[in-house]
């Protein structure tokens, strides 16, 4: 009889174990965003996202989930081990219970399956190429440019012309600078512009500048997102009503794409 | 299309990667605050003057840096602990924006525009005080409250009773062993509190914490952000130029902006970024001070504690100052 008791008892326990899917979500998400913020900078994708001064930041946060995700897998093993959950906060949620770990895990799904590109052409276009820095934009008090003219990179370029914008004042001035060709719909066939994206914080703050470059050729021998080392000299033109510098090009040489595609 | 999409989605992560660890400080700083801290000796330190209160608990966020989820547990417990309504007000509105992940957060992602993160603080500390003294007006905020808060809550002690004996006021007491008599809702309030349990217990219910406000505030943070690179990538440019351009429409926007979105404020400036070379200083502003006062996803946890009524005070107040400061800043200073 006593044994007949003890055998019901086992199989009630056997047909309803207590298991703490909601810690198990949690837990899945926990480790997926950990994972995710290791890889991105594991592969080098951070570069993409995040400013270099940023970067640890995302790094010890996948370390911390890291180390949270274990604690948390000790927790569900305990609770079931033990059969009973474990104490809890009482908490106000705003979403349906699992809503959000399935969420937060799904997006962290999406970005093992999607690799971040850096942007290209279509978005400098959108966000509109300038020679200039508008207010808003990053503007140092200081910067330090290379006094040889041809170390200058697009970015020093840009940001010498903002303090000094007379364009007859570079004309003559060699020139060799890295970037990607822009085909701007305001400049005719034979200029394309030499564009960089300045990243301050992130991909969401990320600004196109860049500098018209007079081709011998039709720019359509120059692939659009495409990388050149562009050499030449400068010289003054008048584009569209306002008199600009403007790279007269001698050799346009195709160059890989940049491991950091951005200037700073 | 493609294009765009993948625009979109590097945007969407770079948005999330920036903002992870900002929002992971803020839950680990107010999940440790929450259980190691002793909320009623802050209250008993806090000045009784309406000003100085407001001000004080405006400030109090130094000590508790939560965003704008974890505040409004911690401003309920302090109300249900007996804290005064301008210092549990000024707590509410200031907290969130005011401490210093927030503002680390903000200098990260505004540096080049210092101005941005001192009037953020400078506007945020201002309309608390001014809401928080409003406030302190009414001094048993128990009408005002959820019928299971205000239960809760101990009876203000009127000023003409103070100092007097316990046996000339109004409420429920019990006597003590020495026949002292002890008000009842004191006591139920005392027993309740994380901090009285043992250090292990305490230590698993911090872990739980976090979990939990990773969980439901990165789920926020992933909808925001999702809002953010749609509107930047699939929105085209001359809408967003015009709208953002103009003194008012630009604050309006953005202020309708922040409260749709209902992003954490420590890592709101990220999102503001992206609009940095669009929209005007001062809606910028007007986004990263009332973002965290009032919003669309804690109007569900702020109807914990108040009453429909009292929430939309806070709002109109909290937006008509929010609005008249940003709109000085378009006006006069930008």
């Amino acid at each position: 009889m006593t044994v007949k008791v003890k055998s019901s008892a086992s199989r009630r326990r056997r047909r309803s174990p207590y298991i703490p899917w909601q810690m198990i979500f949690d837990l899945l998400a926990i480790a997926a965003w950990s994972w995710l913020l290791l890889r991105y900078w594991i592969t080098g994708t951070i570069n993409v996202l995040l400013h270099p001064d940023y970067h640890w930041l995302a790094i010890a946060a996948g370390i911390f989930l890291g180390i949270l995700a274990v604690v948390k897998l000790q927790q569900v093993i305990q609770g079931v081990r033990s059969q009973r959950p474990l104490p809890k906060m009482p908490h106000t949620t705003l979403f349906p219970v699992g809503f959000s770990s399935t969420l937060l895990l799904g997006i962290a799904i999406v970005g093992f399956i999607v690799t971040p590109r850096p942007f290209a052409s279509d978005l400098a276009v959108q966000r509109g190429v300038a020679d200039t820095l508008i207010m808003t934009r990053s503007q140092p008090q200081s910067f330090r440019t290379s006094t040889r003219p041809e170390d200058r990179s697009v970015i020093d370029w840009v940001r010498t012309l903002n303090v000094y914008p007379e364009p007859d004042a570079y004309a003559g001035q060699p020139v060799r600078v890295e970037g990607f060709a822009v085909h701007s719909r305001e400049l005719s066939d034979n200029y394309l512009t030499i564009t960089r994206f300045v990243i301050t914080c992130c991909a969401a703050d990320v600004y196109p500048v860049g500098l018209p470059v007079k081709l011998s050729t039709n720019r359509l021998d120059y692939p659009a997102d495409t990388w050149f080392r562009v050499e030449g000299e400068m010289i003054t033109e008048t584009l569209n009503g306002t008199r600009q510098l403007v790279i007269q090009a001698t050799a346009l040489t195709e160059i890989p794409e940049p491991a950091n595609p951005y200037d700073y | 299309m493609t294009v765009k999409l993948t625009n979109a989605l590097t945007l969407f992560f770079s948005l999330l990667v920036e903002a992870m660890p900002f929002l992971l400080l803020g839950v680990l700083l107010s999940s440790l605050l929450l259980l190691f801290v002793d909320e009623r000796r802050l209250i008993a330190v806090m000045p009784k003057h309406p000003l100085a209160g407001a001000l004080a608990g405006s400030l109090a966020g130094f000590l508790f840096p939560v965003c704008e989820c974890g505040n409004v547990p911690v401003a309920r417990r302090l109300l249900m602990q007996g804290a005064p309504s301008s210092m549990a007000v000024g707590f509410l509105l200031a907290a969130p924006t005011v401490n210093p992940i927030v503002f680390w957060a903000t200098w990260t992602a505004f540096r080049d525009q210092p101005e941005i993160v001192f009037l953020r603080i400078l506007f945020s500390l201002t309309i608390a005080v001014i809401v928080g003294w409003t406030f302190s007006q009414q001094v048993d905020l128990r009408p005002m409250m959820q019928p299971s808060v205000a239960r809760l809550m101990p009876t203000p002690v009127p000023p003409s009773q103070v100092g007097q004996s316990a046996l000339l006021q109004s409420g429920t007491f019990l006597l003590d062993a020495a026949g002292q008599p002890i008000r009842l809702d004191n006591l139920v309030v005392a027993g309740g509190t994380v901090i009285s349990r043992p250090f292990p217990e305490r230590l698993q219910l911090m872990i739980d914490n976090v979990t939990q406000e990773f969980r439901e505030l990165g789920g926020m943070l992933v909808i925001g952000s999702a809002i953010a690179s749609m509107v930047q990538v699939f929105v085209p440019r001359e809408i967003i130029l015009s709208l953002g351009q103009g003194p008012i429409t630009s604050i309006l926007a953005m202020m309708a902006l922040a409260w749709v979105v209902s992003i954490c404020s420590t890592v709101d400036s990220f999102f503001a970024l992206a609009f940095a070379s669009t929209f005007t200083s001062g809606s910028l502003l007007a986004f990263l001070v009332f973002g965290p006062m009032i919003d669309l996803k804690n109007i569900g946890l702020l109807l914990t504690v108040f009453r429909g009524r009292t929430i939309l005070y806070l709002f109109m107040l909290a937006g008509q100052l929010t609005f008249l400061f940003s709109l000085v800043m378009n006006l006069y200073i930008s």
